[in-house]
């Protein structure tokens, strides 16, 4: 009971912020406070891995989003530098925010309904760890962790290849 | 403590996304909202490996990180790119492709 009430407290915090780091990324005036938020919400989101009792899940999420995601695109915000006249110009932000947020509120909806058919309740038994991941990994899911280390690689070789400087004498 | 909790939140977040990529003209916070989605839904799956008692859907959600990743990589090297092209952030004033001519 005691442990419930625990985990539903928890919950509630990871919950919170988590919603509160997704509205300051949403209605943020200037964009590296969106990129606090989405850090908030990463963070918070690794928390509520945890709570799943899928550790090595929320270990991957810290090291690869929170530490490498939202880092380079902190990173980015800062190179570029963007001067108030290159941020476009939203004067009617919420309006559209709240609109938009009407027409999705039934796809919310039926997203929940839908998920809410499985089962009510978890699993009992052990946790899902690093050691039966690892086994699953490699027992059957050998060629998408191969497919996904060439999509890594050839993603590398075009960001290298659109983000280079154009230089002299060179034409595209 | 029951998984529909975290299947109700994991909803709110993928329309919160969605939300950002309909509403908003910053191009840095539409990236950030894909992102929020492909992380919402690596939410279900790690929920959806507790309610099995499974490492199936963990294993995908693992798989899901590497190819957010490599979104994350692309679209910032795209951003830098059209940045340095046309000055601004502004994803309306990228229309090229909407003229007819």
């Amino acid at each position: 009971m005691l442990v419930d009430n625990l985990e539903l407290i928890l919950f509630s915090i990871l919950a919170s912020f988590m919603l509160g780091g997704t509205t300051t990324m949403l209605l943020a005036k200037q964009t590296l406070y969106s990129a606090f938020g989405f850090l908030v919400a990463m963070l918070a989101l690794a928390g509520l891995f945890g709570l799943l009792d899928n550790r090595f899940l929320g270990v991957a999420q810290v090291m690869v989003s929170v530490g490498a995601i939202v880092v380079l695109s902190m990173l980015s915000i800062l190179t570029i530098n963007a001067k108030a006249d290159a941020l476009p110009k939203e004067p009617f932000k919420y309006l559209w925010v709240f609109l938009s947020m009407i027409i999705v509120s039934p796809f919310t909806f039926l997203l929940y309904k839908m998920l809410i058919t499985l089962p009510h309740h978890f699993a009992k038994g052990e946790n899902v760890s690093a050691k039966v991941m690892g086994s699953v990994l490699f027992k059957e899911w050998v060629l998408p962790f191969e497919l996904i280390s060439i999509l890594l690689l050839t993603a590398m070789l075009g960001a290298i290849l659109i983000a280079k400087k154009k230089t002299k004498g060179e034409h595209s | 403590m029951s998984p529909d909790l975290f299947f109700l939140l994991a909803s709110i977040l993928f329309s919160m996304g969605l939300v950002g990529i309909i509403s908003r003209k910053n191009l840095f916070v539409i990236y950030m909202s894909i992102e929020l989605m492909l992380s919402s839904i690596n939410l279900i799956l790690a929920t959806l490996s507790r309610v099995l008692g499974d490492g199936g859907p963990s294993v995908i959600a693992l798989l899901l990180v590497g190819v957010i990743a490599a979104e994350a990589a692309l679209f910032l090297a795209i951003i830098v790119h059209l940045y340095r092209e046309s000055k601004t952030l502004d994803a309306d004033r990228y229309n090229d492709l909407s003229e007819v001519s």
